[in-house]
């Protein structure tokens, strides 16, 4: 007996190159049949049946970079606001990073955060264990206890392993565990102080800038590394096209790189910081319009796997400072689907290729549930309306961090609902 | 310049009276960069006459005009200074405005208060013209969309510092009579300076032809971009330069990884006697200020009366800040008359 029908729904699915009419069955939490056609006998058997009108039926996004204030700085966003922001955005598995407070570099907090997220019953929380102790960057921490804990990746959050013996060690060690290590890349020294790109356009502002380079410089070493160790490795937030380079080099050689962006480095370019509006201070820095074209390319391409919100719970208070003194980062998560929708409707990407990379491809490179709708996977899934139109504000997010570059923008794409193991988790109409 | 000798203090004041004031198309003065010739020249040929002004008022310090008459002005400084700052209080004190200092030093700035809070604070009190030095780029501007006053830039970070490049064109023009293709060689910490930065945009905006003088690792990326020509050798970069404006090396640059000592920054970008030798015969010398003696520049240079133009940038600082802070009276007397009084 299926528990829910879904019927003239536009079913959009990279992993079985489906885009078409037709219907969705959910039983016991799975996705239990997907026909592409008009409907049929079968929707006489179910228990509830939801007519999508046209409305987009797509695996639901897995965003892999997130930071979450819980625990340590719940008021900036806790785990109730982050997931109900997630499910809003149509996201239905989340990549968070250890740099919380305390910091997530051992297998007790593992345990606390994923039981509280498992208790919220909202999208998943799939946890990145620290990569060393107390982010430091100098002590491996406690992996293998992590990953039994249920670590999906290591990574040092917003910092570079800039020790390359410990990023070494830090390869061959997860490569045992068979999982990931994930690098914010960005050489600590070359950045020192910076506070936007570095270009004609710093110097003109008088802002410290960060060169370009600085991040192909760790891509590099790391990718070096990986030629020793084999082991799994993911660029984040990749923003230049020197760091591209050495990626698409990387896969060229058949080494086991991947890497994701976030809607800023496709979308806005280091010109927005002309201002000194602080809503633009990310890190890293928005680049030039060679690198923001080269992020495009390589989105379409394949050498960026992944788009995720790099999503940073931060208040109004962080921000109405002086450039060089406002954190950097923002909200991410309400915005992540529709930003990305931009490509698609600039025909730079297909609107396959854009949920390959919001869905398939992070739940590929996690290893986690989620990412397609074949029969028998979880009913992970969002029904959304693609040609809906709306204003991006701050003030409307589910999530408690208003502040995005985004503000007042309009945008195109809208989710509807979003189901996590067959449950609604968002309903925009109730 | 106004040459004539024989007017008398009674018909200088007349001279000055407000509607020669130089027209700026902004609410405030945030920086060079944007400002057309015709503004900058209007802010200088107003200078000019306050500079007369001043010259032949001598040691009587009284007003020489009341444009700022029950208007309080206040100099809110983040950062350390003396000349800027004394500098703005008597060209504000000379228009017949009340000025309030306010000194921040920067561990309070730590203890709590943010920028806006004392933004706001300072609001409150309704001054008409903020006078604002902070050690961040862009905080000027970012203060200016918070208070109802007028908001000069006194120096923000490594960005600008534009009355100290109007008072630098102000001497020039003083001196030698023109801005336009004069040889202008800038020297030094460009990198770290906003003195620099507004003097690019105000010189080359005037048609003079700038050139930057700095040791490689003191040059900003894309600075070639801005207008300028570039030489990491003073010999080379000053030769037949008109004016030779000297930077301050920051002391805690002195050594490191931008310069290796103060004694090799002085061998090779000091200013002496026998490197100024390439420049032009007549060339003068500039610095904003303060000045390291056998670092940047040396004292014999620094002093010479006939080359060194140090001590007039300072006198003539005032009057050039008198022009600024009338055009803001003028522009906030026009605002209100528009918006009618006190709403």
């Amino acid at each position: 007996m299926t528990d829910i029908l879904f019927t003239n729904a536009r079913l959009i699915d990279p992993s079985q190159n489906l885009d078409a009419s037709g219907q969705l069955a959910i039983t016991n939490g799975v996705i239990s049949a997907v026909d592409a056609g008009p409907a049929d006998s079968n929707s006489a058997k179910a228990d509830k049946i939801i007519d999508c009108r046209g409305a987009c039926i797509a695996p639901g996004l897995i965003d892999m970079r997130v930071q979450t204030a819980d625990p340590g700085s719940e008021h900036l966003e806790d785990l109730a606001t982050l997931l109900a922001a997630a499910a809003a955005g149509g996201i239905t598995g989340l990549g968070c990073l250890p740099n919380t407070q305390p910091v997530i570099d051992n297998a007790a907090m593992i345990d606390s955060l994923g039981l509280r997220a498992s208790r919220a019953a909202g999208p998943r929380l799939h946890i990145y264990g620290a990569a060393t102790k107390g982010l430091t960057g100098t002590e491996m921490a406690e992996l293998g206890l992590m990953a039994e804990a249920g670590a999906v990746a290591f990574t040092n959050a917003t910092e570079s392993i800039g020790d390359s013996l410990v990023m070494r060690r830090l390869l061959a060690y997860s490569n045992m565990l068979d999982k990931p290590v994930i690098q914010h890349c960005e050489d600590a020294s070359l950045a020192a102080g910076g506070e936007m790109n570095e270009s004609e356009t710093s110097t003109r502002l008088g802002l410290i800038g960060i060169p370009a380079i600085a991040e192909a410089v760790i891509v590099e070493r790391d990718i070096q590394l990986m030629r020793l160790t084999g082991a799994r490795y993911h660029v984040a937030h990749l923003s230049t096209r020197a760091g591209i380079d050495a990626v698409r080099r990387a896969k060229a050689e058949g080494l086991p790189i991947t890497a994701d962006t976030a809607p800023p480095y496709f979308l806005l370019n280091e010109i927005s910081v002309s201002t000194y509006d602080t809503a633009f201070k990310l890190s890293p820095p928005l680049r030039s319009e060679d690198d923001r074209q080269a992020v495009i390319e390589a989105i379409a391409d394949g050498t960026i796997d992944a788009i995720a919100s790099d999503h940073v719970p931060v208040d109004g208070d962080a921000k109405a400072q002086p450039f060089g003194l406002a954190q950097p980062g923002a909200s991410g998560l309400d915005t992540l689907l529709a930003l990305t929708m931009n490509l698609v409707q600039q025909d730079q990407i297909s609107l396959l290729r854009a949920f390959e990379a919001l869905s398939l491809a992070p739940a590929t490179i996690l290893d986690v549930a989620g990412g397609t709708l074949m029969p028998g996977a979880a009913a992970d899934m969002i029904v959304i309306r693609l040609d809906t139109g709306w204003l991006v504000r701050g003030a409307n997010f589910a999530s408690l961090s208003k502040i995005t570059p985004f503000e007042g923008q309009p945008v195109q794409g809208l989710v509807d609902a979003t189901y996590v193991n067959g449950v609604c988790v968002f309903n925009r109409h109730t | 310049m106004n040459m004539s000798t024989d007017t008398t203090p009674a018909s200088a004041v007349s001279l000055l009276q407000a509607g020669n004031a130089a027209m700026l198309p902004t609410p405030h003065l945030l920086g060079i960069e944007g400002m057309n010739p015709l503004e900058i020249r209007s802010l200088l040929d107003r200078g000019d006459q306050f500079a007369d002004a001043i010259q032949q008022s001598g040691d009587d310090l009284s007003p020489l005009s009341d444009v700022l008459q029950g208007k309080t002005i206040i100099n809110l400084f983040y950062e350390n200074s003396t000349r800027t700052r004394v500098s703005f209080e008597l060209a504000a004190k000379r228009l017949g405005g009340a000025v309030l200092n306010i000194s921040v030093a920067g561990s309070s700035v730590k203890k709590g208060e943010t920028l806006l809070d004392t933004a706001t604070t300072l609001n409150a009190m309704h001054p008409h013209i903020l006078v604002v030095r902070h050690n961040c780029s862009g905080a000027t501007q970012l203060l200016s969309h918070h208070v109802d006053a007028a908001v000069i830039n006194a120096g923000d970070g490594r960005h600008e510092h534009p009355t100290q490049a109007l008072l630098d064109a102000l001497t020039i023009r003083r001196r030698v009579g023109h801005i336009e293709g004069l040889k202008i060689a800038i020297c030094g910490d460009v990198a770290n300076s906003r003195v620099a930065r507004s003097n690019i945009h105000l010189l080359g905006t005037l048609g003079a032809e700038v050139r930057l003088v700095s040791p490689a690792t003191l040059l900003p990326t894309g600075i070639g971009q801005m207008g300028v020509s570039i030489a990491t050798n003073l010999e080379e970069g000053i030769r037949d330069a008109d004016i030779v404006m000297m930077l301050r090396l920051q002391t805690e640059r002195m050594a490191g990884t931008e310069t290796p000592s103060q004694r090799e920054y002085y061998n090779l970008f000091g200013l002496d006697r026998s490197k100024l030798m390439r420049a032009a015969p007549n060339a003068l010398i500039m610095h904003p200020g303060p000045m390291n003696r056998g670092v940047e520049i040396d004292s014999a240079m620094a002093d010479d009366a006939q080359k060194s133009l140090i001590r007039t940038q300072v006198e003539i600082g005032v009057a050039a800040r008198m022009a600024c802070l009338e055009a803001m009276a003028v522009r906030l007397a026009s605002e209100a008359k528009k918006y009618g009084d006190g709403s």
